[in-house]
């Protein structure tokens, strides 16, 4: 696993018909050391989705750094796996085919990679799925490929925005445990992006309060692990951490 | 309030001025094109038989305007489209609409309309010229047929496509037979029949060009036609430049307006 | 009850179960009708032709051998040009669809030449390359592109942006992501692009073999229409219908079907 370290980051987008510029990103700082999981919440158009997209290599910085490992990030690699709200399954591959696709671009021979998609399916509990298209699945199974897909590339550093968002309230629970769980088996390196501070207090080791483009708070969770919604809903911690976070963001 | 107008005013002719900024730099790339012709063919010095000169084009251009037979192939030819486009989509709208009502019928039908709608257009060329003789009447009917078939197979589709349950809430609301089809089925099918207007109308144009190589004395595809035989090939090329002009202003005045004012305009398409 | 209903009934239950009835049986009305104007000389014989004189002639010639080469005439010619015409349109469209400078620098010239229409540029390619192949072959190339290339720019923009960015993501070097993103995203577009350019590509062809003509069913129309046999022009029409009915129902509609269909990319009728 690696470090992320974020650096003064900036970004103004030029919008080319109206002429204007809008500065999304101001000034953002943010370490995540190896195998630490970070939320980051913020109102909307607080500049969330453009900083992991940067993170991602999707979009160009206009100003400052950052570094997975120690090195810059130029362009989009495998060493960051991605988890897109969108889902962004491939709707013409098999889930199989969609799980094993990192795999199979580093080279991985056929047989392999399906025992290393078969496996992370199992992770999910979407074995029987796997011979299925995507548009054939429901919201929910749909995005626990999208995760499982990042997972089987056997990324460094684990980036997500708001993946669970479109899914309905039980459905996102169970999600949200599972990723808890797989987290803690694999340690992975997290940029968690999301709107609902529930979640992001009952993920996180950290949570990061983001406005118009700055780094207002930045909030450790001490909630003890491994955690599940029945126990942790009663915690007195986690009401208190929930109802700061809230009060941040509506403020913010 | 005040201020939002005023601030609109003042936009006002910066916006203008940058459509026109926006247009010139969309068609810079053929006006490039156009400025290279004449280089190319003094540079390479081309046998103005195998492709004219700008010179040479504008003079048939001046020409064939002084002398009028631009024109009157111009009109020979919009006439047999408006004729024949007129008169394919008054019968075939309510001929498709009435063959869509029923879903029975119109499941019976589909596999026969569809393999005239494949048919329509130029292959009827030959049978059209030996029943209606070479002239007006056989072109026409070529343009006819292109669009009556296609029209009627889409407005077909496009009826059957509507959802039962938007006929049933039209009913329960209270329309009769004649509010279903004004209210119901036609907007319903619309979408469907701009496009088949417009695949129609593009075959037919086709047809026109085609047909009037063969059938006629007079019209465009004949002006180009007859050039060749004495290989005034400026004379063509002027020709393919009013057809493509024409087909052009027929597309962005006629077609697209109806596309945007219908299908666009209630989202069932969206247009790049 | 009613004995016509009872009729259709089982007409319904007979199609559903074998699909290529229903696009069979709907002819049968047509063929009588044909058959009984042709018999009553509602029209001269000579102008209207009855279907036994066409199956004749359709045995006829093909007891000369002249139907079936002039068939593979034309089905080469068009298969020539729609091959041509996709290996020049699907890059194209790739291209134009993914740079936006390289739409800026074609879009307006492409729509330009699409305008002016195939068959209008017979005359010049007469004079370029005399009556032959290679002017046939142009003018079909020339319309299958134009649907493939706007239909293939329109499939590459549909591919929603978070895909290519997952294969990169997911450790995709920039080829990959055109392999295995771009065009299978595209593909249902694509073979919709084909089939409307292979639509106007057929009638194309028709009309060079026409006015072009040294061989090909439409050349075998229109020599027909020289000598006033409408039998043979009726022949020419049937012939052309059902072999585009058949390529349109068993190779593109199918195409169509196994990849937009089951990826849920289109949702069609
Ligand atoms: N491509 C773009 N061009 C111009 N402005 C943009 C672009 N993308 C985003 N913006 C602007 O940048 C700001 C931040 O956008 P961003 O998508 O990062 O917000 P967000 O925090 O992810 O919001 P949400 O929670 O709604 O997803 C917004 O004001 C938005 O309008
Ligand atoms: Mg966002």
């Amino acid at each position: 696993m690696k470090s992320l370290e974020i650096r003064n980051l900036q970004k103004t987008y030029f919008d080319p018909y109206a002429g204007t510029k809008v500065t999304a990103v101001q000034d953002v700082s943010l370490d995540i050391r190896e195998g630490e999981f970070v939320s980051v919440v913020g109102p909307s158009g607080c500049g969330k989705t453009t900083i992991l997209n940067m993170v991602a290599g999707f979009l160009p910085a206009t100003g400052g750094e950052i570094r997975v490992g120690g090195r810059p990030v130029k362009g989009p690699g495998a060493d960051r796996g991605v988890v897109f709200q969108s889902f962004a399954l491939f709707p013409w591959k098999t889930v199989l085919d969609n799980v094993g696709f990192g795999p199979k671009m580093r080279g991985v021979p056929k047989a392999e990679r399906d025992r290393i998609a078969r496996e992370y399916l199992a992770l999910a509990g979407l074995s029987h799925a796997a011979d299925r298209y995507p548009n054939e699945l429901s919201g929910g199974m749909q995005q626990r490929v999208g995760v499982v897909r990042a997972l089987a590339n056997d990324p460094d550093v684990l980036l997500m925005d708001e993946p669970f968002a479109s899914v309905d309230a039980q459905t996102r629970m169970t999600l949200q445990e599972e990723l808890t769980r797989i987290w803690q088996e694999k340690q992975h390196t997290v940029l968690f992006i999301t709107h609902d501070v529930g979640e992001a207090v009952f993920l996180a080791d950290r949570v990061v309060v983001l406005s118009k483009g700055r780094v207002m708070r930045d909030i450790p969770v001490t909630l003890p692990r491994p955690r599940v919604w029945d126990e942790v809903t009663e915690d007195e911690d986690f009401k208190r951490l929930s109802a700061e976070v809230l009060h941040m963001v509506r403020a913010a | 309030m005040a201020t939002a107008e005023l601030g609109a005013a003042r936009l006002g002719p910066s916006r203008a001025m940058r459509r026109v900024v926006g247009a010139v730099t969309f068609l810079l790339p053929l006006l490039c094109l156009f400025l290279l012709w004449p280089v190319v063919t003094t540079a390479f010095d081309v046998n103005p038989r195998v492709f004219p000169g700008v010179g040479m084009v504008w003079a048939a251009l001046v020409e064939s305007v002084r002398d009028g037979s631009l024109f009157a192939h111009i009109g020979a030819s919009l006439g047999r489209v408006l004729v024949g486009t007129a008169l394919g989509i008054l019968v075939a709208v309510p001929l498709g609409i009435a063959m869509g009502v029923s879903s029975g019928i119109s499941t019976f039908l589909t596999p026969l309309f569809r393999f005239f709608s494949v048919l329509a257009g130029i292959a009827w060329i030959p049978i059209a010229t030996l029943w209606f003789g070479y002239g007006f009447g056989a072109i026409t009917f070529v343009i006819f047929n292109a669009v009556f078939f296609i029209v009627t197979y889409n407005t077909l589709l496009g009826v059957s496509a509507i959802p039962m349950r938007l006929r049933h809430a039209a009913a329960s609301l209270g329309a009769g037979r004649r509010a279903m089809l004004t209210e119901v089925l036609l907007p319903g099918a619309l979408p469907n029949i701009v496009t088949g207007i417009r695949t129609g109308l593009g075959f037919a144009w086709r047809g026109l060009i085609a047909a009037e190589m063969i059938a006629t004395n007079v019209g465009l595809g004949y002006m180009l036609f007859v050039a060749r035989d004495f290989y005034r090939t400026e004379v063509i090329v002027l020709g393919m430049i009013v057809i493509g002009a024409l087909w052009l202003l027929i597309d962005r005045l006629l077609l697209a307006p109806l596309e945007r004012a219908t299908i666009e305009r209630w989202g069932l398409v969206t247009r790049s | 009850m009613n004995p016509a209903l009872q009729a259709w009934g089982y007409y319904a239950r007979w199609t559903a179960r074998w699909p290529g009835v229903a696009a069979l049986v709907p002819f049968i009305p047509v063929v009588a009708i044909w058959w009984l104007v042709a018999s009553l000389e509602v029209f001269p014989r000579a102008f209207f032709p009855g279907p036994a004189e066409v199956v004749r002639g359709f045995v006829d010639l093909t007891y000369k051998g002249i139907l079936p080469a002039y068939l593979e005439d034309s089905v080469g010619r068009l298969l020539l040009g729609a091959g041509f015409g996709m290996a020049i349109g699907i890059p194209l469209g790739i291209l134009v669809g993914l740079s936006q400078t390289a739409y800026r620098a074609t879009w307006p010239i492409i729509l330009f030449f699409q305008a002016i229409g195939d068959i209008a540029w017979l005359p010049i390619l007469l004079i370029w390359f005399g009556f032959g192949l290679t002017t046939m072959t142009f003018v079909i190339v020339y319309t299958v592109v134009f649907p493939v290339v706007f239909n293939t720019v329109l499939g590459v923009r549909s591919v929603p942006r978070d895909l290519p960015r997952a294969a990169l993501s997911l450790g995709a070097p920039r080829w990959r992501v055109l392999t295995e993103v771009i065009l299978p995203g595209a593909l249902p577009n694509i073979v919709t692009g084909l089939r409307n350019g292979l639509g106007y590509g057929w009638r194309a062809l028709i009309a060079a073999e026409i006015i072009v003509g040294t061989s090909g069913i439409g050349f075998l129309m229109f020599d027909a229409r020289r000598a006033g046999s409408a039998t043979e022009i009726v022949l020419g029409m049937i012939v052309l219908g059902l072999l585009w009915y058949a390529v349109d129902a068993w190779i593109l509609a199918p195409i169509e079907r196994a990849t937009g269909q089951r990826w849920g990319l289109v949702t069609r009728t």
